[in-house]
């Protein structure tokens, strides 16, 4: 064989294998678009409109939510280093409400803005994080928002959600760490419980 | 120059003010230059450790006194702004309103041409005073955003605080001013700054007069905003720590972003 064709497919080969794991997985972007295709569609739904259908419309999101968020990984960023101190049971019981607070902000946030038009900009992958950025129309506004995931195994995560350089993480990272310096971890979860009863 | 307090009273439509409705007005255009936050993600994301360093540098010794003038702020929002926004709405239809507003907005292009000449961002600059001359012109007295719907020129926002920022000036203590809200030493000096770059201030007004125009400028804004502010406090556990984090973020992203987009020669 001459040396040329070694170098070729050698080549060939490489380029091959450095683009299958595109090939094997759908891209983050690629997973997150049905999600919130999804969401976009129980939003608009007709059949689902109104105060008495709250509850169905609610737990259609929260289903829809739960397959592309992953709230564990949150709750875990979102207590920062008390997450190391508390017991399996309290880790549990944590991630529970911070899953019930997350849900209904963010619900809260999609239900402000009926018909909303999403579209994708721009997606950044760094090693198993990723960043991919849309757009939301509503009213004639149209506002930014990045959605960061991380890879576990074939499946891509969402674990924070940026605003304009404002993240749903950090801001109740910031929070928490206040209270917890006041009120000790068991003054947070009380606090928790009540912010969640008061969405009922 | 008597009008210099109650130019900086104006501030509190533009700038750091009204708790965070600056966001909308940021958020309220559209896409701004670069949405991909090109360092987003090395920022931020990349080495999540338990490692808690990045809040201890918002310096807040004023807390206590904080968060006095943030729950004043919070009664002024519910008892006084929400309710005539409300009736304001009411009355005026908001093609209207937007139109007082993108007035509102052409009246501030030498703050955003100055600042983005200072920053450095010339392509910026260039685009502002397009638009102003488009929208001053054909838009009639800034009453329309042509610019923007005819020739696709989107906003280039800027100013002193965020100029002072590209320039590696720190942020100071944090303030939570009465009636402006959020804000920190450097961005209270921007804002006295930019007053100065406001023709309003050169325009003779009695006192009367200019608290009518800034009143008008605020409440006409906060109508064509979300209530982001509503929001904010229904979700955050302490209103007070959210709206002051939401506020560094936005602001070190603001002045991220005019560092990327300074002209390349």
């Amino acid at each position: 064989m001459k040396k040329t064709n070694v170098v070729l497919i050698y080549f060939v080969v490489s380029v091959f294998l450095a683009a299958l794991p595109a090939f094997g997985t759908p891209s983050p972007t690629e997973q997150l678009k049905p999600t919130l295709d999804k969401l976009v569609t129980i939003l608009g739904d007709q059949e689902l409109q109104g105060d008495e259908k709250k509850r169905e419309r609610r737990q259609k999101i929260m289903s829809t939510i739960a397959e592309r968020f992953d709230f564990q990984e949150m709750s875990k960023r979102v207590l920062g280093s008390p997450w190391r101190d508390i017991n399996e049971e309290q880790k549990k019981y944590f991630t529970e409400l911070m899953t019930k607070l997350l849900e209904n902000n963010y619900i809260g946030q999609l239900e402000n803005y009926s018909g909303q038009k999403i579209e994708y900009v721009g997606e950044r992958i760094k090693d198993d994080k990723a960043q991919v950025s849309t757009l939301i129309e509503n009213n004639g506004a149209i506002y930014p928002v990045h959605y960061i995931m991380s890879q576990e195994g074939e499946r891509w995560l969402v674990y924070d959600i940026n605003i304009e350089g404002v993240s749903l993480v950090r801001n109740y990272r910031a929070e928490f760490k206040s209270i917890i310096r006041k009120d000790k971890y068991e003054g947070l979860v009380k606090i928790l419980e009540e912010k969640n009863k008061s969405f009922e | 120059m008597k009008n210099i307090f109650i130019l900086l009273f104006c501030w509190c439509f533009f700038s750091a003010a009204p708790v965070v409705a600056v966001q909308v007005e940021e958020l309220g255009n559209p896409s701004s230059p670069d949405l991909l936050g090109a360092d987003l993600l090395e920022d931020e994301y990349e080495d999540f450790a338990f490692e808690d360093k990045e809040f201890e540098d918002i310096y807040d010794p004023l807390e206590p006194l904080n968060r006095v003038f943030f729950q004043f702020n919070d009664k002024l929002y519910f008892w006084v702004l929400k309710p005539v926004k409300t009736g304001y709405s009411y009355i005026v239809p908001a093609e209207l309103r937007e139109c007082f507003g993108n007035f509102f907005n052409n009246l501030a292009a030498p703050i955003r041409l100055i600042n983005n000449l200072l920053q450095g961002r010339f392509n910026d600059a260039g685009i502002v005073l397009s638009r102003f001359f488009i929208n001053t012109t054909i838009g009639v007295y800034g009453l329309a955003d042509v610019a923007l719907q005819e020739f696709n020129l989107e906003p280039r926002l800027a100013d002193f605080g965020q100029t002072l920022g590209v320039y590696g000036l720190g942020e100071g203590v944090y303030i939570c001013w009465p009636i402006f809200g959020p804000s920190n030493i450097r961005d209270t000096v921007g804002a006295v700054g930019d007053t100065f770059a406001s023709p309003i201030i050169y325009v003779n007004m009695t006192n009367t007069e200019s608290v009518l125009y800034y009143s008008a400028n605020r409440i006409n804004f906060l109508s064509l905003s979300p209530d982001l502010y509503e929001d904010l406090k229904k979700y955050s556990l302490d209103p007070y720590v959210a709206t002051r984090q939401s506020f560094y973020d936005f602001r070190r992203n603001v002045i991220k972003k005019a560092k990327r987009e300074e002209t390349d020669f």
